[in-house]
């Protein structure tokens, strides 16, 4: 070997626990190893034993047997290239295992880090069937409670308008709506924004500016049933049930509650929301249809709502956003109002024109 | 390269600190926070990661600071210099009841693997970087995680551990069960696994765990009799605040109340 001998320890047999620094050198087909401390050594290949070992296998053991005990010679990694090259056949079978290592290490790191993602993707799936479960088993008291509370927040947030021409309007459209026994309750909030939401407990809010901003009747109509659905179908429970299991699988995943899985939770709630946006659009055109009401109503108030949106130049991506786009509900109601059959409408009566006249009123 | 050869002497019995002699012209890192005095003409310097030598530039600087970060250290080292004319005294003291143990690395091939956390100083030169865990099964049960520290260099080092520690030179085949998370350090010629306790019963009633942690000889070890969180267990548990006795010798027992009547001896 024309390279200076390489560093090992010696350990003769015995059991000398310490072990003597010595150099390794090939001469031959054998093995020489040079002592300071005393005679040096030779020894044949076909005599030595080759394995990977110590911490992360990083060292090679050679040893070779006397008597009933063996000698044996470690010999760091970053030491070892030199032997390596006068005789690999020695290092096979010890590089084989260092190989099997690395793989079981690589196997198991893609385990640990696969197993929690697909026991969540598990979870995700079965999501939904669990939720409408937990929602079948929520008593209507409890929903009720929880729509006084919106209620309450509602009228903390500012004022209602409980009499005049725009509040009775609300009403007789309501009543007309409504299916008799159904437990529906309609509240008219004074705000500049164009707005209804159903909360728990058939509590629905309508915003003034709706009102304000709608044409006809039949456009409030057409909204309000909209809301009804969303109240039938109990939405807002199933959001609420949903949020909660989102957050609770996302918070398994992250740890605590991080940024991005705060994120990945709210898309996913958002993507439910515009599906039950769309879900309650079909419904309230039931509804409409049941109760002799114009259906055209509601396409002309989503028309207005995306000329307002023109005009304002604001609005989510289509990701980001709780409701599908304006553009495509129109788009989706007119294709099954096409399908349907014309049913008779009956014009509400109400003159829109003295309400609007009365909310414009300071 | 090099090492600066220091001079030290360690103080104390449980609590201990290592005072270092630096000549002029020496230097010494040390883990920030763990300086304890240190005598005039001393020059302390803070750097970004290990400093040792063999980092060159601001991207090797960078993954010396992230090994650091990754065995839970600081990212900055301390450096104290000594710029005065005679010999100066630096001293660091251990931050929790245990053990300073000097190890001259030259004694012990120029590496030694030992628990993250444990290094308290150093000779300029000697530097700091990870021993990633290869084996799964060691990383996950062995009591040690997957991040131990590699100090390198032919230099002195003073690693601390909790309690008394113990040093041993391992035969070759030589083999010891730990209790894991007693293991503090060790030559890179040891072999580190584990090993299942055996019994479901020792496993779950004996206190140990589920798995020993085993070493294999030929080479040295350090183990440490009282892991720092095993103390930390035992000091919460016996808290006021987390509604323990203040009594020693509970077990199970105690919770239901029939420890609290048999330990009343009051």
């Amino acid at each position: 070997m024309s390279d200076a001998p390489l560093p090992a320890r010696y350990y003769p047999p015995g059991g000398d626990a310490h072990g003597h620094p010595v150099r390794l050198a090939w001469d031959d087909g054998s093995l020489l190893i040079l002592r300071d401390d005393g005679p040096g050594l030779r020894v044949p290949q076909h005599a030595l034993t080759v394995e990977a070992r110590g911490f992360n296998h990083e060292q090679w053991a050679l040893s070779w047997p006397q008597d009933d005990s063996a000698h044996l010679l470690m010999v760091a990694d970053r030491d070892i290239a030199p032997l390596k090259r006068v005789a690999p056949g020695l290092f096979q079978v010890g590089e084989q295992h260092r190989r099997a290592g690395r793989r079981r290490l690589g196997a198991g790191l893609a385990l640990l880090v696969l197993l929690p993602l697909v026991l969540a993707g598990l979870l995700l799936l079965f999501l939904d069937p669990v939720v409408d479960r937990v929602v079948d088993h929520i008593p209507p008291e409890v929903e009720q409670q929880i729509g006084a509370v919106v209620l309450a927040r509602t009228r903390a947030e500012g004022p209602l308008i409980e009499d005049g021409p725009a509040h009775a309007a609300l009403q007789a459209i309501a009543t007309r709506l409504a299916r008799p026994g159904e437990k529906l309750d309609f509240y008219l909030a004074q705000r500049p924004t164009i707005n209804a939401f159903a909360a728990p407990g058939g509590v629905v809010v309508v915003h003034s500016a709706l009102l304000k901003e709608a044409r006809s009747a039949e456009e409030v109509a057409g909204v309000l049933a909209h809301e009804i659905a969303h109240v039938e179908l109990r939405h807002s429970m199933h959001q609420l049930a949903r949020a909660a299991g989102l957050r609770l699988i996302v918070a398994a995943l992250f740890g605590d509650y991080g940024t991005l899985g705060g994120w990945a939770a709210q898309l996913g709630e958002l993507k439910f929301s515009r599906d039950a946006e769309r879900e309650a659009d079909l419904r309230a055109l039931d509804r409409l249809a049941e109760t002799g009401i114009d259906p055209q109503g509601l396409l002309a108030f989503f028309e207005t709502l995306s000329r307002q949106e023109g005009a304002d130049g604001l609005r989510p991506p289509a990701l980001f956003s709780t409701h599908p786009a304006t553009a495509e509900r129109i788009e989706a109601l007119r294709a099954v109002l096409a399908r349907r059959p014309q049913s008779a409408a009956q014009a509400i009566g109400i003159d829109w024109q003295n309400v609007r006249t009365a909310l414009a009123a300071p | 390269m090099a090492m600066d050869v220091v001079d030290y002497e360690i103080f104390g019995h449980e609590m201990q600190y290592v005072e270092v002699e630096l000549d002029p012209g020496e230097a010494a890192i040390g883990e920030a926070g763990v300086m304890m005095y240190m005598q005039d003409g001393i020059q302390m310097d803070t750097i970004f990661g290990d400093g040792s030598a063999q980092q060159g530039g601001f991207f090797g600087k960078l993954m010396g600071a992230g090994k650091r970060l990754l065995t839970g250290e600081s990212l900055f080292t301390t450096v104290y210099h000594n710029e005065g004319n005679g010999k100066r005294r630096v001293a660091f003291a251990a931050p929790y009841p245990g053990k300073i143990v000097p190890v001259d690395l030259t004694t012990v091939g120029g590496t030694l693997i030992c628990q993250k956390d444990s290094f308290l100083a150093a000779a300029k030169g000697v530097s700091l970087g990870i021993a990633f865990q290869k084996k799964l099964g060691v990383g996950l049960f062995g009591g040690e995680g997957f991040i131990m520290q590699k100090l390198e260099g032919d230099g002195m080092a003073f690693i601390h551990a909790g309690g008394t520690l113990m040093e041993k030179t391992l035969a070759p085949g030589e083999t010891l069960r730990v209790d894991t998370g007693c293991v503090v350090a060790f030559q890179p010629s040891v072999d580190f696994d584990i090993q299942y306790a055996g019994k479901i019963k020792t496993a779950l009633f004996g206190g140990e765990g589920l798995f020993f942690a085993t070493l294999t000889g030929p080479g040295k070890i350090w183990l440490q009799s009282l892991p720092l969180s095993r103390l930390a267990d035992r000091i919460v548990m016996a808290s006021r605040a987390a509604g323990g006795g203040g009594k020693e010798g509970g077990s199970l027992l105690s919770g239901f109340g029939l420890g609290a009547v048999l330990g009343d001896d009051e």
